[in-house]
């Protein structure tokens, strides 16, 4: 019918003029300047198939000064060198641009730099870089950036150009080889990056296996092999990109469908699952270092005493079922914590699995609850933040509930927060008990005790408040009573058996079930990776460093 | 002499047009610059909670956020009069930047919806009319309520279902695939319009991939526009038909289809020009759901983005850009249509 009226043969005529000029502009290619998806050389690398990654994740920034989240991280990790970093498959950090670092004093940490390192634009990398980048960070202290985590510097020197001395406010820190490894450390070449603003992205330089080629800030991100990389360990694949999504579910619908090679952060518990049956894709896991707890808020959790707040701690303990949230909530994806130091971490104790055991105990909850004179059924206010933790919360919490009103002891109620409001009212005492996730600066114990067991920590349960002269040592805190807190500075400052002493006695104490916190669930890697892309699960180790210098394609 | 008095009430229709646009576009900042403040002062909104009370102080002292509420006014109008929209908190990227790069890749997808709805809208909408009351009339005024009623991101889902995941023809995110668009972004000089950028690379494999992935985002957003403009062509075209001038034709034996086609069509599309005005924000505002649903990363996408990290400063440059394009295009419209039709000149 419209085929045969004139004037919509006229409009036809016109789409394919339009499609026929089109076409002729396109070959003419009047503004071609270089094929973007060509490598520009593979000094650092042995070349390889191009790889694609795609993401959830964003960039903040990517000059290390401004940035400290995973996004960023991620990248920088690809561009920039650190003095220490955790080799593939290592627990602990070793030399990377340095040659050496150690204590010459205890509150001087010095390191020898490797000879004849290079940025990607050919300038020399010296001490004086080193000095420059962690001064910067302090200096310019962006709201966010990394300046908190080097909280402990004083400053930071070269004394020659192979040179660099930190000198710190406390004394033979054992965190601080890691902390040189975290969104602090990123080495940044001194003629290029401003003293005192940030730099923009696409102007990044550094001396990692990659350098930036096309970069369209959290839609597609090129990088190319740095050759005047100088380190131990070469890219694989000289050419690499990153594409970043918005929504999981297309993620998922391009990693299946071929359209990228690599699936990295984050795919529901149910896409991966649903992968985990697709041919051509394989799941591949690591350790994970985030982790979920329940907290306790020692002020206005339920019980008349402090012995009945212990009790119904206890009880709880006993009654929740982390392989089945585990297997039904999340397919996997998290597993089983029973410690405040994940799983595969030197100084992990399974604490909560010896003292409670693995599989919920009904008669023994009750028996805690009937000794301390606790009435039954508990009510319970649980609050968990809506989406912030993922996309399962809601599930996860119901199936706590589940769990709970199973034994008949507890009547839960829950609710939800947006965020913002939940951060602000958590530390208000609105909660009585709730939902908190970690995931750690630096993988080590250290930053999964003392960010919740210091004084006036991040948690704010009222377990090592300051005392009644806002004074942070007092003499009746819970913490001082139950003696965590020397051992946590045994674990900052000594090293072998004293710090894996103090580790184990500080999970034995927070078993007992003096704590206010209750570990549920440690969060593993998934990467999904098309078959014929190697070496992503050799990058799923304990540091939580996703080394895209590490894949291949064949 | 005719001619002179339509060109000068014309000319002075326009020039009233375009004085009426300041004002609009000035209330329009103002209110977006107050109502963010009702919400509070942008730098506590985004790092409230990560910063202590005494950085958060200082920072919003440098930003000038201490100072008195119609100076910071004044600042910001004399920025958004030279096109300085301010700097995002989360990602320090300048707004002008970002309405620049994300603008270009909204302007396009608008531009396919508009399309779409416009070979979806005005042919079948004639049909409507012509067999009024009729079962093809019927059907079109079914499938019209639907277009428009439907959610975007749910033809938007299911469109991806269809096409992308089941059929497989197209593909079900993007703006272009991966290494099209790594080459486009190395076209000089460069659009961010991806046909543009596409044509001008001068590879027709890679334009064809940029309107492949374009098909399904532009129907699903076009959809929501067409399915509007049937039912107004229709009613219009309706109206027409029995208009004086049309019932003379038919009774001077004119065909039936030359009456429709001749004498009635070009008129019952003027009100269509106009309201085509009013539909360029209804398109951004289904913009924003159907770059989210289609990774398409325009200005509706990267507002959703800044909107969740809670990012006052970036949300009200885009707002207020988003504003400021609508007063715009209304006022284009308003030439238009009072080149078209000499009835809406004053």
């Amino acid at each position: 019918m419209l085929i045969t009226d004139r004037r919509s043969r006229h409009v036809l005529a016109v789409c394919a003029a339009a499609a026929v000029l089109a076409g002729s502009l396109a070959a003419c290619g009047a503004g071609k300047k270089d094929s973007g998806s060509s490598s520009s050389g593979s000094g650092g690398s042995s070349g390889g198939k191009p790889i694609t990654i795609g993401t959830t994740d964003k960039v903040v920034a990517l000059d290390p000064a401004g940035s400290y989240d995973n996004g960023s991280l991620m990248l920088e990790t690809q561009v920039y060198q650190y003095l220490m970093a955790i080799p593939p498959g290592g627990k602990t950090p070793q030399p990377d641009a340095a040659e050496s670092c150690s204590f010459t004093q205890p509150t001087e940490y010095t390191c020898k730099m490797k000879a004849g390192l290079k940025f990607s634009n050919g300038d020399p990398l010296t001490a004086k870089d080193v000095a420059f980048t962690f001064t910067r960070i302090v200096k310019i202290n962006d709201p966010n950036g990394p300046a908190s985590l080097l909280a402990n510097m004083v400053s930071a020197t070269a004394s020659d150009d192979s040179t660099v001395v930190f000198k710190l406010k406390n004394g033979d820190d054992q965190t601080w080889a890691q902390i040189l490894g975290t969104s602090a450390g990123p080495i940044v070449d001194s003629k290029v990056f401003p003293a005192d603003k940030l730099l923009a992205d696409d102007k990044v330089i550094g001396s990692g296996q990659y350098k930036l080629g096309s970069y369209s800030k959290n839609t597609l991100v090129q990088l190319q092999a740095n050759p005047n990389y100088a380190g131990a360990f070469k890219a694989k694949t000289a050419d690499v990109t990153l594409k970043y999504y918005t929504q999981a579910s297309n993620l998922k619908l391009d990693i299946q469908s071929g359209a990228i090679d690599v699936a990295w952060r984050s795919l529901t518990s149910t896409d991966v699952d649903s992968l985990r049956k697709v041919s051509g894709v394989k799941v591949d896991t690591g350790p994970g270092g985030e982790m979920r707890y329940i907290v306790f808020n020692f002020k206005t959790m339920p019980g008349g005493t402090d012995a009945q707040k212990r009790a119904v701690r206890r009880a709880m303990a006993y009654s929740v079922d982390r392989q089945s949230i585990s297997d039904k909530v999340y397919k996997g994806t998290y597993t089983p914590a029973y410690s405040m130091i994940p799983d595969g971490l030197p100084g992990h104790t399974d604490a909560f699995k010896d003292e409670f055991g693995a599989s919920p105990d009904k008669a023994k909850a009750a028996t805690e609850l009937q000794q301390a004179g606790v009435k039954t059924p508990v009510t319970l206010n649980i609050q968990y933040a809506l989406g912030h933790y993922g996309p399962s919360s809601d599930q996860e919490y119901n199936e706590v509930k589940r769990q709970l009103e199973g034994t008949g002891l507890f009547k839960v109620n829950l609710q939800s927060t947006e965020w913002d409001t939940y951060t602000k009212e958590r530390v208000a005492d609105a909660y009585p008990i709730y939902q908190l996730g970690w995931f750690p600066d630096f993988p080590d114990a250290d930053n999964y005790f003392a960010p919740f067991l210091a004084n006036n920590n991040f948690a704010h349960a009222h377990y090592c408040d300051a005392d009644a002269n806002g004074k942070p040592t007092g003499t009746n805190r819970p913490c001082e009573k139950d003696g965590v807190l020397p051992l946590l500075t045994v674990e900052e400052t000594k090293t072998g058996a004293a710090r894996t002493d103090a580790l184990t006695q500080v999970q034995k104490t927070l078993a007992s079930g003096q704590l206010p916190y209750l570990p549920l669930l440690q969060g593993q890697q998934v990467a999904i990776a098309r078959s014929n892309v190697s070496g992503v699960q050799d990058t799923l180790d304990i540091s939580f460093i996703f080394r895209f210098w590490m894949l291949s394609k064949s | 002499m005719a001619t002179t008095t339509a060109s000068g009430s014309l000319r002075t229709y326009l020039v009233t047009r375009l004085v009426l646009v300041i004002p609009m576009v000035w209330v329009l900042i103002t209110l977006v610059f107050f109502v963010m403040r009702v919400i509070g002062d942008p730098i506590s909104a985004a790092l409230g909670g990560r910063l202590p009370p005494d950085q958060i102080a200082i920072r919003k002292h440098n930003a000038g956020l201490d100072r008195p509420i119609l100076s910071q006014y004044w600042d910001y109008l004399t920025g958004v009069v030279h096109g300085d929209f301010g700097t995002a908190l989360t990602d320090n990227q300048r707004i002008s930047h970002v309405l620049w790069v994300k603008g270009a890749a909204t302007l396009e997808l608008s531009f396919w919806a508009l399309l779409v709805a416009l070979i979806i809208g005005i042919p079948l909408g004639r049909l409507a009319a012509r067999y009024r009351d009729r079962l093809p009339d019927v059907g079109l005024r079914l499938f019209a309520v639907l277009a428009y009623a439907m959610p975007v991101f749910f033809l938007g889902l299911l469109l991806k279902l269809l096409f992308a995941i089941k059929l497989g023809w197209l593909p079900a995110s993007g703006r272009a695939s991966t290494n099209v668009e790594l080459a486009i972004q190395n076209v000089s000089p460069k659009t961010n319009i991806y046909i543009i950028d596409a044509i001008l690379y001068g590879d027709t494999s890679y334009v064809v991939d940029v309107l492949k992935h374009a098909v399904l985002p532009a129907v699903a957003l076009g959809l929501l526009v067409g399915g509007g403009f049937l039912r107004l062509v229709r009613v219009n075209l309706l109206q027409t038909l029995r208009a004086d001038y049309v019932e003379a034709a038919r009774a001077r034996g004119v065909p039936e289809r030359r009456v429709v086609r001749a004498h009635a069509f070009r008129n019952a599309l003027i009100p269509v020009v106009t309201v085509m005005g009013l539909q360029i924000a209804a398109l951004l505002g289904g913009a924003v759901l159907t770059e989210e649903t289609f990774e398409w990363q325009g200005i509706g996408y990267t507002l959703a983005q800044y909107l969740v990290a809670r990012d006052f400063i970036a949300v009200q440059g885009i707002v207020t850009a988003i504003a400021v394009i609508v007063a715009i295009f209304s006022f284009l419209i308003d030439v238009v249509a009072a080149v078209v039709d000499p009835r809406v000149r004053y």
